[in-house]
């Protein structure tokens, strides 16, 4: 099939992609500070820690549980390291505490990737659940890192101003590095590297057999699931001013698990969507006079309606909606009404 | 073929369906917001006006507790407190449940719409849901926390939000007033440290105890408790061998019972929310004779705990700001109201949680009808009102001093056993301390360390005025 002809399906998808990052890019201008912070702002940090369990899920087939847990160990090292209200007393520079923040997350995301690289299915998410309830409770009981108490008012770098106040310049580095993110994962598939993790996903004893080292391989993938996180992190506790055990408790892992699956676990974009439904759901429930303070049972229900229709989440019904659509332009008959995922480098899992 | 494709097209359609939903709740989400807030409250005028005796601009007021995390089975005692003084100047409750909140409320002609908020415990969602309701749903007054991580967490944003006034629902950190000193964050009720005094003094001059060792969940609230245990028993020559600190939510609290020597004179417990019946059922499990080691924090008298508790507790001594056996005709006048207003919640007007709310809203319904409900200078008047208000609450005079923080009686009280024939435990309160405030006679300033795992240290030092040996009896 030609790339680059442009066909009734891909114009119906890359389309509405192109609006929507249009109106991401002109924000701003469009919707109140309050809900620029709260809900994109926020959508789209969560979209960065969904997108590093999507990363794992989709192109390595690893379903991790501590994503959260690794982009907490970026967010409490960046604000042990820096001036704030609690933690250690060091006080760096913000950037340089950054940097150390995200090493840290990629160094603890290798550590654990090596503990881990050698299970599967359900025992890789055990382990990776006993890392999220590991680190909740280090940084809950090391009082010189955290307490329960969590640290407060963070120092942040200048450019990130006050996220109450001045919203606007951390939407734009939680949009860069969202799209900065995207681009280095769909990069990084069509590497030979990338092509080995897909491989790893596919079979891995046949991949033992060619030859290549598998527990490293899903051992570097951690690792680089850990970088995507360690981003998250960092912009949550710029976006929070602080961080707290709670804000990575089971809760937090179950709320990136939740996105990652409504949004589409096997499709990377799906990150995005499943946290910008999120983030607006529970916005907009909560301020549902009639729904009051049931808001979480329409949530719940709303999702579970997704997830019933279409396994592939909220990308999988677009996927269907736009295979129709386009076969309809096309003249041909829906051949292919299933939910299921295109074909190119995210298949459905067996 | 046919049934696919027809399948196909019935799946499609509900695929669309989906998709138009999430859309729709996606533009909901975006209206809100974006204009201003005129707009927003015309239908809640239109609402309150069938009242007909609201004339005056509608005055919006956010009430949130904790709808999740380990306090959220007192969601309905938080919000029977917050709507009780509304519905005594008129509002009717929507339903039985004091969650569903009030129609009909008007503050010196003013009607009120009420908002609903959440949160779960931690300050990360505290704050998102206080930005939620000043910020979008446009408040005007904020009534909330609940939990102590979360009141110092929302008195900081309350900085950054001068339009608002807020004040603390029963979230009890000492830092919240002592130490953040927002000038827009008012708090009508006494911090943990404030109600633990007697405590100390009555362990060591009529219990005897010389060595105790405390138990606490591991945040802000449990810290403040303990730490005004700490200041007063040590003062007066106590020692504290020991602090253990179990996380906030715990449900198996063995392996920190059995931590506990088996030689201390007793301990203190600072265990709250739904730990409390948790770690007591387990302690007699595993120990026994409960009552005579064990001093208890604020819980301990809520009535909801004392109904799971039952007999286990009895003779258990404790403190706090609510005395459940008062006689005062405008505390039962109180109860009496709560009995009429919410039947499910009879008997619950000494939990903190309701007493904490109720506070609140009273305070901000005084101070309203002080200036008339005029909030026009960006509530200057409004928030000297608050500042100066003398309240006389049901179970005392309340003031605030100049953190705006409440000073109040802290009673000293015994658990007895069941004298009124409903099966639970009775309370008896042993001493009225009044006037507590929050310096601790002197034991805490701006200055001091904030109250944590290891702070304030056992010392010796000058025993507060309540104590034996500080003249107090």
């Amino acid at each position: 099939m030609n790339r680059s002809a442009l066909t009734p399906e891909r114009a119906l998808w890359w389309g509405p992609a192109l609006v929507l990052t249009l109106i991401l890019v002109i924000a701003p201008l469009l919707f109140s500070d309050f809900y620029l912070s709260q809900v994109l702002t926020k959508a789209l940090w969560l979209g960065i820690a969904a997108a590093s369990l999507i990363f794992l899920a989709a192109y390595v087939g690893m379903v991790s549980l501590g994503q959260v847990a690794l982009y907490g160990i970026a967010g409490f090292t960046m604000a042990n390291l820096v001036e704030a209200d609690g933690g250690s007393p060091i006080a760096w520079n913000p950037w340089l505490a950054t940097l150390v923040g995200i090493l840290a997350a990629v160094g603890a995301g290798l550590f654990f990737g090596a503990i881990a690289s050698r299970s599967y299915g359900i025992y890789f998410l055990m382990i990776t659940l006993a890392i999220a309830v590991l680190t909740y409770y280090f940084f809950g009981q090391v009082t010189q890192f955290s307490g329960f108490g969590g640290v407060n008012s963070v120092e942040r770098p200048a450019i990130v101003s006050n996220p109450v106040t001045d919203p606007v310049n951390l939407f734009y580095i939680a949009l860069l590095t969202s799209a900065a993110v995207y681009a280095f994962v769909r990069y990084l598939a069509r590497t030979p590297f990338g092509l080995a993790l897909q491989g790893v996903r596919d079979d891995p004893s046949r991949m033992r057999a060619l030859g290549y080292n598998v527990p490293l391989l899903r051992m570097l993938a951690f690792g680089l699931g850990a970088l995507i996180a360690a981003f998250a992190g960092i912009i949550s506790v710029w976006w929070n001013t602080r961080i707290s055990p709670g804000s990575i408790d089971l809760t937090r892992t179950i709320d990136v698990l939740v996105i990652a699956v409504i949004g589409g676990l096997f499709r990377l974009e799906g990150a995005w969507v499943g946290a910008f439904a999120f983030a607006a759901l529970d916005n907009w429930t909560r301020g549902l006079d009639v729904v009051g303070q049931r808001f979480n049972t329409v949530i719940g229900v709303i999702f579970l309606v997704i997830v019933l229709l279409s396994p592939g989440g909220l990308m999988g019904i677009w996927q269907s909606i736009t295979d129709f659509l386009g076969r309809r332009l096309a003249g041909k008959p829906p051949a292919r009404p299933s939910a299921g995922a295109r074909a190119s480098d995210s298949p459905q899992p067996s | 073929m046919s049934v696919s494709s027809e399948g196909g097209r019935a799946r499609f359609w509900a695929l669309l369906a989906v998709l138009v939903l999430v859309f729709a709740a996606t533009v909901a989400a975006c209206g809100g917001d974006d204009e201003g807030d005129g707009e927003e409250a015309a239908p809640t005028d239109t609402g309150a006006e069938s009242d007909g005796e609201a004339t005056g601009e509608a005055i919006k007021i956010g009430v949130f507790a904790n709808n999740e995390g380990a306090f959220a089975p007192f969601e309905g005692q938080t919000w029977g407190g917050a709507m009780l003084p509304l519905i005594n100047r008129g509002a009717t409750p929507v339903s039985g449940n004091s969650v569903d909140g009030v129609e009909g409320a008007t503050i010196a002609g003013h009607p009120i719409e009420i908002v609903y908020g959440g949160s779960d415990s931690t300050p990360d969602k505290a704050v998102e849901e206080a930005r939620r309701l000043v910020e979008q749903e446009q408040v005007d007054i904020l009534v909330g926390p609940l939990s102590g991580s979360e009141g110092i967490a929302v008195a900081e944003y309350s900085k950054e939000q001068p339009g608002v006034t807020f004040v603390n629902g029963i979230s009890g950190a000492q830092d919240t007033t002592l130490k953040v000193q927002s000038p827009n964050f008012f708090r009508f009720h006494n911090d943990g440290t404030q109600w633990t005094a007697g405590l100390g003094n009555y362990a060591y001059n009529e219990l005897g105890w010389r060595n105790v060792v405390t138990i606490g969940d591991d945040y802000d609230f449990p810290y403040s408790q303990i730490a005004g245990f700490v200041a007063e028993f040590c003062s007066i020559g106590g020692n504290v061998t020991e602090r253990l600190w179990p996380p906030l939510g715990e449900e198996d609290y063995s392996s920190y019972i059995t931590q506990i020597p088996e030689d201390v004179d007793g301990f203190f417990m600072g265990v709250g929310g739904t730990g409390t019946v948790a770690f007591v059922k387990q302690y007699g499990q595993l120990r026994g004779n409960l009552a005579d080691k064990i001093m208890g924090g604020v819980f301990m008298t809520d009535p909801v705990i004392l109904e799971e508790l039952g007999d286990q507790v009895v003779g258990v001594v404790t403190a706090g700001m609510t005395s459940g056996d008062s006689q005062e005709p405008a505390y039962l006048e109180y109860t009496s109201q709560i009995e009429s207003a919410y039947p499910d919640l009879a008997g619950t007007g000494s939990s903190v949680f309701f007493y904490g709310y109720y506070t609140a809203m009273e305070a901000i319904a005084q101070a309203l009808e002080q200036v008339e409900g005029d909030l026009s200078d960006d509530h200057a008047a409004f928030r000297e009102a608050l500042a100066g208000l003398e309240l006389e609450a049901p179970l005392g005079p309340i003031r605030l001093d100049e953190n705006r923080q409440a000073i109040m009686d802290n009673f000293l009280q015994q658990i007895v056993a069941d004298e009124t024939g409903d099966g639970v435990p009775d309370v008896k309160t042993l001493e009225t301390i009044p006037e507590v405030d929050q310096t601790f006679a002197g034991a805490f300033s701006p200055d001091t360390p904030s109250p944590d795992r290891e702070n304030p240290a056992c010392e010796e030092g000058t025993p507060p005025p309540w104590t034996d040996q500080g003249g107090g009896r």
